[in-house]
C-alpha cells in the first residue's frame, strides 16, 4: 500500500513538475524551448548513476553476506539504471539536434560517456540472462557489477581529457546551465523535476525488488517440493528430517 | 618461503606452463597474429588509398588491431584451462587466488606484447611511419596498454569461460570497459609519433597508469568468486 | 608392485563436537539450476576409514564429493572436513584434501613430467623433493617410460594413472576418489586396489565413489548408499549417520534467507 502511493505521489510530482517546466518558466533565450529537456534529461542521467551504484553495492553486500537478497536488488539497480540511463541518451539526442545541429555530439563528454555506460549495464543484464544457477548468476554479476562502476568515473576522466585535447567551442555545454548564475526559475524547474523522478525511481526499484523476490520465490519452491519429494520417495532412510521451506516474501 | 616469494612462484609456474602450451599448439599464436596483420590490411582498404590519411588514423587503427586480436588472445588462454577440467583442479590447489590471477595475467601480458611487438612493425611498414623516433615512448604506451589489457582481459575470460555464448560475451563485456585504455594508448601514440608537440604525452601514460593499477587491483581482488561457483 | 612413499599430513584435529570426524555433514544439500543433486545429507566419517560411496547414477554422489572438495558450494546445510567448514574456510580446507575427478585437470599440450611438475608447484612440494617424487609417482603409476610424452598422446587409461600419481606427490588427510577404477585396465585396476590399500595402512581418510562394489568390498571399512540425493543406506564401520541437530541446530541456508 504505501509502495503503491509512493507511485502515486512520483506520478502528480512529475506531472506538477512538467506542467511548471513547460508553461511557468521562460524559454531559453539562447536554446528556446529545446532546453526545457533538460529537466528530464538531467534527472534521468542522475538516476542512471545513482541505479549503478545501487547495483555496485548490493554486489559487495551479496559476495560479503551470501543473501541472494541483495542480488535481487542489484538487479533492480541495473535494470531501472539502464531505462533511466536509455531516456537520459534519448533526451541528450534530442536536445543536441535543435541546439548543436546534430544528435551526436563527440566533444560532450557526458553523452558518450553515458552511451559507454548504457553498454556496460546491458552486458551485465545479458551475462544474468545467461546464467542459469541462481548462486552463480549472482556471484558472476556481482562482481562484474563492482568492476563495471570501478570503470564509470576512469571512463568520465578520460573522456574529459580526450575532448580537452582538441580545444574546440564548447557552445550548449550543458554544465553552463548549471551555472549559479542560471536563472533561478530554471533551477527551480531542475530541480523540482529530479525530486519528482527521484520519488518515481524509489517506487520502480521497489517493484522490481519484489518482483525478483517473488520470481525467485516460485522457481524456489519448484526446486523444493522437488527435494521434499524426494525425500519422501527414499526409503528407507537414516533419521528423519523436516521438510526445506522457503521464506514468504512480505510485500 | 614467504608468502609472497611463494604466490611469485606459483603466478611464474602458471605463466609458464601457459608459454609451453602455447608454444606447443603453435596454432593459436600464429593465427590470432595473421587475423590482426589481416584486419590491418582491410582498414587499410577501408581506408586508403590516400596514404596520408592512413599515416594519421595510424595509432587508432593500430590498437584497434590490438584489442581484436588481444580479445581472441585472452579467451584462448582461458580456454586452455578447459582441457579435461584443468580449471577445476587449478582451483582446488591449496594456492592464494591472488596468485592465479597473477599467474593468467602474466600469460595475457606475454600474449599481448608479442601481438604489440609484431603489429607495431606491420602497422609502420603498411601505413608509412618511421618508428625509430619515437620508440622510448612507443615501448612504453605499448607496454602500459598491454598490462592493462591483460589485467582486464583475464578478468573477463574468467567471467565467461564456463558461460554460454562465451564468445560474444567476453567482447560485449569487455570493450566498454577498455574503452579509456584504447582511448588513452591512442593519444599516447599519436603524441609520441608526433614528437609530443603539446607536452601530453606523460599525462596519457599516467592516465594509463593509473588504470592498470586500478585494474589489476580489481581483477586480484574479485578473481577467486569466479573459480569457485 | 610399487615403492610409493606415502606422505602423511597431521593427524586431523577433528571439530570441537565430533573430535573423531573426518568428515561431518549435515543437511547438505546442492541445487543446479532447476534440480536437486544432492537434498540432505548428514553423516560422519571417522577418521582414517576408507568409506566406500554407492549408488545408481545421479544419486549426488559426484556432488557429494565436490563440496567436500571445495568445488563447488553447498545450498543448504553444512560440511566439515577435519573441522573446518568447506564453505567458511575454504583455503585451509584444500591444504587438506585431494580429489580425482572425472576429468583429470591435466594439460594436453604439457607432457607427464611437466604436468607433474606444475602440479607439485601448485601442492606446495620442497622444490629440492619435487624431481625424487615425480620420479617415484611416475614409477608407482607406471608412466616413467612415457614420462617426456604428450598428455595428449595417452590413451584415458593412461591420463588416470597421471591423474592418480599427482595423489601421491604431497600430503593429504582426506582423499576423495570419483570412479577411480573407470577407464583402467586390469593392472590399472589392481594399482588402484594397491593405492586404497596403502592408504588405508598408513591411516589417510579416504571417501570413494564407485560402481564396482564387488571389487572394494574387502578394500573399504564401511560404505554410504546415496539414492535421488538422499542418504539411503550406511553400513559397516568408520561412517554413520550424523543426527547433529541437538549440536549444531537447524541446517543453515546459505545462500538463502536466514
Amino acid at each position: 500500500m504505501k509502495t503503491r502511493l509512493t507511485g502515486i505521489v512520483g506520478l502528480l510530482a512529475v506531472v506538477a513538475a512538467a506542467i511548471f517546466g513547460l508553461f511557468v518558466v521562460p524559454a531559453d533565450l539562447n536554446q528556446g524551448d529545446a532546453q526545457r529537456i533538460m529537466y528530464v534529461h538531467v534527472a534521468s542521467a542522475w538516476l542512471g548513476y545513482l541505479s549503478f551504484g545501487v547495483t555496485a553495492l548490493a554486489g559487495i553486500l551479496y559476495l560479503w553476506k551470501r543473501d541472494l537478497r541483495f542480488d535481487a536488488m542489484a538487479l533492480a539497480g541495473a535494470e531501472v539504471g539502464v531505462m533511466f540511463t536509455a531516456f537520459a541518451i534519448w533526451g541528450g539526442m534530442m536536445w543536441g539536434k535543435p541546439v548543436w545541429g546534430t544528435f551526436w555530439q563527440w566533444e560532450d563528454p557526458r553523452l558518450t560517456t553515458t552511451a559507454l555506460l548504457l553498454a556496460l549495464y546491458v552486458g551485465y543484464l545479458l551475462l544474468r540472462h545467461l546464467t542459469d544457477d541462481p548462486t552463480r548468476r549472482a556471484t558472476r554479476a556481482a562482481i562484474v557489477g563492482i568492476v563495471a562502476a570501478i570503470d564509470i568515473p576512469i571512463v568520465h576522466f578520460s573522456v574529459i581529457w580526450w575532448r580537452g585535447l582538441h580545444q574546440t567551442a564548447t557552445f550548449g555545454d550543458p554544465s553552463k546551465l548549471l551555472h549559479p548564475s542560471a536563472p533561478p526559475l530554471f533551477i527551480i524547474a531542475l530541480m523540482s523535476m529530479l525530486a519528482a523522478f527521484t520519488i518515481v525511481w524509489v517506487y520502480l526499484m521497489i517493484r522490481r525488488y519484489q518482483l525478483a523476490r517473488i520470481e525467485w520465490q516460485i522457481e524456489e519452491h519448484g526446486r523444493l517440493g522437488r527435494i521434499n519429494a524426494a525425500r519422501r520417495v527414499v526409503q528407507p532412510r537414516p533419521g528423519a528430517s523436516a521438510e526445506v521451506r522457503v521464506e514468504e516474501v512480505t510485500s | 618461503m614467504s608468502e609472497l616469494a611463494r604466490n611469485a612462484g606459483i603466478a611464474l609456474a602458471i605463466a609458464r606452463k601457459d608459454a609451453l602450451a602455447e608454444l606447443r599448439g603453435k596454432h593459436a599464436t600464429t593465427s590470432t597474429l595473421f587475423f590482426a596483420a589481416i584486419v590491418l590490411l582491410l582498414f587499410g582498404f577501408a581506408l586508403g588509398p590516400d596514404s596520408r590519411k592512413l599515416t594519421e588514423a595510424a595509432p587508432g587503427l593500430l590498437w584497434l588491431a590490438i584489442v581484436f586480436a588481444g580479445l581472441l588472445a585472452v579467451g584462448r588462454l582461458h580456454l586452455v584451462e578447459t582441457d579435461d577440467g584443468a580449471l577445476e583442479q587449478l582451483a582446488l590447489y591449496p594456492v592464494d587466488r591472488r596468485a592465479i590471477y597473477a599467474g593468467k595475467a602474466l600469460s595475457g601480458l606475454a600474449a599481448m606484447l608479442v601481438l604489440g611487438g609484431v603489429l607495431l612493425p606491420v602497422v609502420a611498414i603498411l601505413y608509412g611511419i618511421d618508428l625509430a623516433a619515437a620508440w622510448l615512448p612507443l615501448i612504453v604506451t605499448l607496454l602500459l596498454g598491454a598490462i592493462g589489457f591483460a589485467a582486464v582481459g583475464t578478468f573477463y575470460a574468467g567471467v565467461t569461460v564456463r558461460m554460454r555464448a562465451r564468445e560474444v560475451m567476453l567482447p560485449l563485456l569487455m570493450l566498454p570497459v577498455i574503452a579509456p585504455l584504447l582511448l588513452a594508448a591512442v593519444k599516447a601514440t599519436t603524441a609520441a609519433l608526433g614528437g609530443d608537440p603539446f607536452g601530453e604525452l606523460t599525462s596519457w601514460l599516467q592516465l594509463l597508469a593509473g588504470y592498470d593499477i586500478v585494474m589489476l587491483i580489481a581483477g586480484a581482488a574479485t578473481y577467486g568468486f569466479l573459480l569457485e561457483e | 608392485m610399487p615403492q610409493t612413499t606415502i606422505y602423511v599430513a597431521p593427524r586431523s584435529p577433528g571439530s570441537p563436537d565430533n573430535p573423531l570426524s573426518a568428515v561431518t555433514t549435515l543437511e547438505l544439500a546442492r541445487l543446479f539450476g532447476r534440480s536437486a543433486a544432492l537434498a540432505g545429507v548428514s553423516l560422519r566419517i571417522e577418521p582414517g576409514k576408507t568409506i566406500a560411496l554407492v549408488g545408481p547414477n545421479g544419486a549426488g554422489k559426484t556432488t557429494l564429493l565436490r563440496i567436500l572438495a571445495t568445488a563447488i558450494r553447498p545450498s543448504f546445510g553444512s560440511a566439515q572436513v577435519d573441522g573446518l567448514d568447506v564453505a567458511k574456510d575454504p583455503e585451509r580446507v584444500r591444504t587438506r584434501v585431494a580429489y580425482l575427478s572425472h576429468a583429470t585437470g591435466l594439460y594436453d599440450d604439457l607432457t607427464a613430467l611437466e604436468n607433474l611438475r606444475f602440479a607439485a608447484t601448485m601442492l606446495d612440494v620442497p622444490a629440492a623433493e619435487i624431481e625424487t617424487r615425480i620420479g617415484t609417482a611416475l614409477a608407482d603409476v607406471g608412466l616413467a617410460a612415457v614420462a617426456e610424452a604428450r598428455v595428449v598422446t595417452f590413451s584415458a587409461g593412461m591420463r588416470k594413472r597421471l591423474a592418480l600419481g599427482r595423489l601421491l606427490l604431497s600430503p593429504h588427510s582426506l582423499l576423495l576418489l570419483d570412479e577411480p577404477h573407470a577407464a583402467l585396465d586390469e593392472a590399472g585396476m589392481a594399482l588402484v586396489d594397491e593405492l586404497l590399500g596403502r592408504w588405508r595402512e598408513v591411516g589417510i581418510t579416504v571417501l570413494v565413489a564407485s560402481h564396482a562394489v564387488e571389487r572394494l568390498a574387502p578394500l573399504v571399512d564401511g560404505s554410504v548408499r546415496l539414492d535421488g540425493g538422499l542418504l539411503a543406506e550406511i553400513s559397516g564401520t568408520g561412517v554413520s549417520h550424523n543426527p547433529g541437530r541437538a549440536h549444531i541446530g537447524a541446517p543453515s541456508m546459505a545462500g538463502f534467507d536466514s
